[in-house]
C-alpha cells in the first residue's frame, strides 16, 4: 500500500446546515497532484476503530498546497461523517490515502452531461475547473434541496450561467431524465453522482433508451451498508476474525493488520477482491459477474450472511 | 465507473447473424451491396422493430420500401456516414454488410464520428479478407489462402489468424527468413 498522507486541517467552512467544507494542507512539503474526479480516503477514527471515508476532491487540479473536501453529515453515519462535523477542528491532523480517481471524464466526448443530486456535486467542481480551462462543451444538472443540500449553488450560478440547470425539491422541481438523455448527440458522454436513487433513475433511463454503456459514468461510494455479525477464516494461518455488525469486512481486516488494495470502498472498482472457499454470502458489490461470485467477494461492501463463517482465502 | 463491455481488440471477430433487438433512436445500414438478399433480411428485421432505418448503399438497390441512398465510392460512402452521424442521436446503431475489408473501413469512419464499437453491428458477406505485410505496412486483399506474396515489397508471406481490428486485417509475417522472396537460393 502506498503511505498515507500527513494533513493538517487549515480551515472549516460550514456551507449549508449539513454540508462542511474541510481545507487540508501537508503537514511538510507538498501534496501528490491529482486529476480532476478524484477522491482521497480520510482514515477517521472513530469510537475506537478507523473508517476510511472516500470524498471528492474540490477544486482546481493545479493547487498543490491545500486540498479541499465537502463532507455532508449523514444521519444514519456510522460515525465518520460525525466525526467530520463535530469534532474535527483546525490545527487537527489527520490521514490520507493518496489521491485515486475513479471518476475521470473521457477524453474524446464531444459534450459532457454532469448529474448531480445534493453532495453529489463535489467530484464536478473540479470537472468543471478542468472543462472550463480547456473551453470544453458541458452542462451540469443539479438537484437539491434549497437551504440544505445545495452547496456552492451560488458560485456555481456565477461561473456558469445557462450552463446550469438547478432542481430544488423544495419547489417541486423535477428533472426529467428521460427527456435530458433523450436529446443528446452521438459523442456525449454522462456522469453521475448522487444518492442510490439518482444512479438508479439515469441507469434505468439510459437503458430504456439504448444509451451506450460506455457513455454512461458513475460515481459510486457509499459507506458500507450494515448487516449482521459474522466470522471469517484466514486459510494462510487459520486465525478467526470476527466482523461485527457496523463494520465492513475490509475495515476488520485492515483493524487485524490484513491489508488488501482498495479504491473505491464501494464494491465498484474491483481492487479488493478476494477468493472464499467456503460458506455463505451476502454480495453487495456491483462489480462481480454472477458465476464469480461462487468462489469471490468484495470485502468493501459484502458480507458473510447471519452468523455464517467464511474461509478466506488469505 | 464505467461498465465496459470488454473489446478483445485482436481475437476473431465475431460477426452478426441478425440485427440486436436493443431499444434505440435510429439505424443506419451501409451496405457494400444493397441488392444482396441477406441486406433485405436484415432492413426486413429491423423494420419488425418500428425504428426508423436509412440505408446507404456502395452498389445495388434494396428491394424494400426503405429510404435509402446510392453513393458512388468508397470516400463519398464515408463522407455521407460522417453526415449522417454528425447531428445523430447518441442511441444510433449501425449496421454494416460487405466482405470483412469493408466491413472494418467502415468501423474505423463509425468510430471517428462517435459511435461505440457496442454501437456497431457487422454482417459479413463474401469471403475477401486484407493482409496485413509486417514488413512495409502494405496492405492488400487476399480470399481464404493461407499464403501470399507481398504485392508492395515481394515477400512470401503466412497469413496468421491474429487479425487486427484498427487494420480490419490478418497479420501476414514472412514465411521463410532464409529465403523471403521465395525464389530458392543460388
Ligand atoms: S475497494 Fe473497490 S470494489 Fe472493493
Amino acid at each position: 500500500m502506498t503511505a498515507a498522507l500527513e494533513v493538517q486541517v487549515a480551515g472549516i467552512c460550514q456551507l449549508t446546515p449539513v454540508v462542511r467544507e474541510f481545507t487540508l494542507v501537508p503537514v511538510d512539503g507538498i501534496l501528490p497532484s491529482f486529476s480532476c474526479g478524484s477522491h482521497v480516503q480520510v482514515h477517521i477514527e472513530a469510537g475506537g476503530r478507523t473508517l476510511r471515508n472516500a470524498y471528492s476532491l474540490l477544486g482546481d487540479p493545479a493547487d498543490r498546497d491545500h486540498y479541499r473536501i465537502a463532507v455532508r453529515l449523514q444521519e444514519a453515519s456510522r460515525g465518520g461523517s460525525r466525526f467530520m462535523h463535530e469534532q474535527l477542528s483546525v490545527g487537527d491532523r489527520l490521514r490520507l490515502s493518496p489521491p485515486a480517481n475513479l471518476f475521470a471524464p473521457h477524453s474524446r466526448a464531444r459534450h459532457h452531461v454532469l448529474i448531480a443530486g445534493g453532495i453529489g456535486i463535489t467530484p464536478f467542481l473540479s470537472y468543471i475547473a478542468e472543462l472550463q480551462a480547456k473551453g470544453a462543451s458541458f452542462e451540469l444538472h443539479y438537484a437539491y434541496r434549497a437551504g440544505l443540500t445545495d452547496a456552492y449553488l451560488a458560485s456555481l450560478r456565477q461561473r456558469l450561467g445557462e450552463r446550469l440547470h438547478g432542481y430544488d425539491s423544495l419547489q417541486g422541481q423535477r428533472l426529467d431524465m428521460g427527456r435530458l438523455l433523450a436529446r443528446q448527440k452521438l459523442g456525449t458522454h454522462a456522469y453521475v453522482c448522487g444518492p442510490q436513487s439518482l444512479l438508479d433513475c439515469v441507469r434505468e433511463q439510459a437503458a430504456m433508451l439504448g444509451w451506450p454503456q460506455s457513455s454512461l459514468h458513475w460515481e459510486a461510494f457509499a459507506a458500507p451498508e450494515p448487516g449482521a455479525a459474522f466470522s471469517v477464516t484466514l486459510t494462510s494461518n487459520g486465525r478467526q476474525i470476527d466482523v461485527p455488525a457496523d463494520s465492513s469486512l475490509l475495515e476488520t481486516l485492515e483493524a487485524h493488520d490484513v491489508e488488501l488494495p482498495n479504491l473505491c470502498r464501494g464494491g465498484v472498482c474491483g481492487q479488493c477482491a478476494t477468493g472464499y472457499s467456503s460458506g455463505e454470502v451476502e454480495h453487495r458489490d456491483s462489480y462481480l459477474a454472477p458465476a464469480e461470485r461462487a468462489t469471490t467477494l468484495m470485502p468493501c461492501v459484502s458480507r458473510g450472511r447471519c452468523g455464517s463463517a467464511l474461509t478466506l482465502n488469505l | 465507473m464505467t461498465s465496459d463491455t470488454a473489446s478483445h481488440k485482436h481475437s476473431t471477430p465475431v460477426y452478426a447473424e441478425a440485427p440486436s433487438p436493443v431499444p434505440c433512436q435510429q439505424r443506419i445500414m451501409l451496405a457494400q451491396d444493397a441488392s444482396h438478399a441477406e441486406v433485405a433480411r436484415f432492413v426486413e428485421a429491423m423494420q419488425a422493430l418500428q425504428q426508423p432505418v436509412t440505408l446507404v448503399g456502395l452498389t445495388g438497390r434494396a428491394p424494400h420500401a426503405v429510404q435509402q441512398e446510392i453513393v458512388s465510392d468508397r470516400a463519398s460512402l464515408g463522407q455521407r456516414l460522417t453526415v449522417l452521424l454528425d447531428d445523430a442521436p447518441l442511441c444510433t446503431r449501425l449496421h454494416v454488410s460487405g466482405d470483412e475489408a469493408f466491413l472494418w473501413h467502415c468501423h474505423a469512419l463509425a468510430q471517428a464520428a462517435g459511435l461505440a464499437d457496442e454501437q456497431i453491428e457487422l454482417i459479413r458477406l463474401g469471403q475477401r479478407r486484407h493482409l496485413y505485410c509486417v514488413h512495409c505496412s502494405c496492405l492488400q486483399e487476399i480470399a481464404e489462402e493461407g499464403e501470399a506474396t507481398c504485392q508492395d515489397c515481394g515477400v512470401r508471406l503466412l497469413v496468421r489468424e491474429h487479425f487486427s481490428r484498427r487494420l480490419g486485417a490478418y497479420m501476414g509475417v514472412c514465411l521463410d527468413a532464409c529465403d523471403p522472396r521465395g525464389e530458392g537460393r543460388p
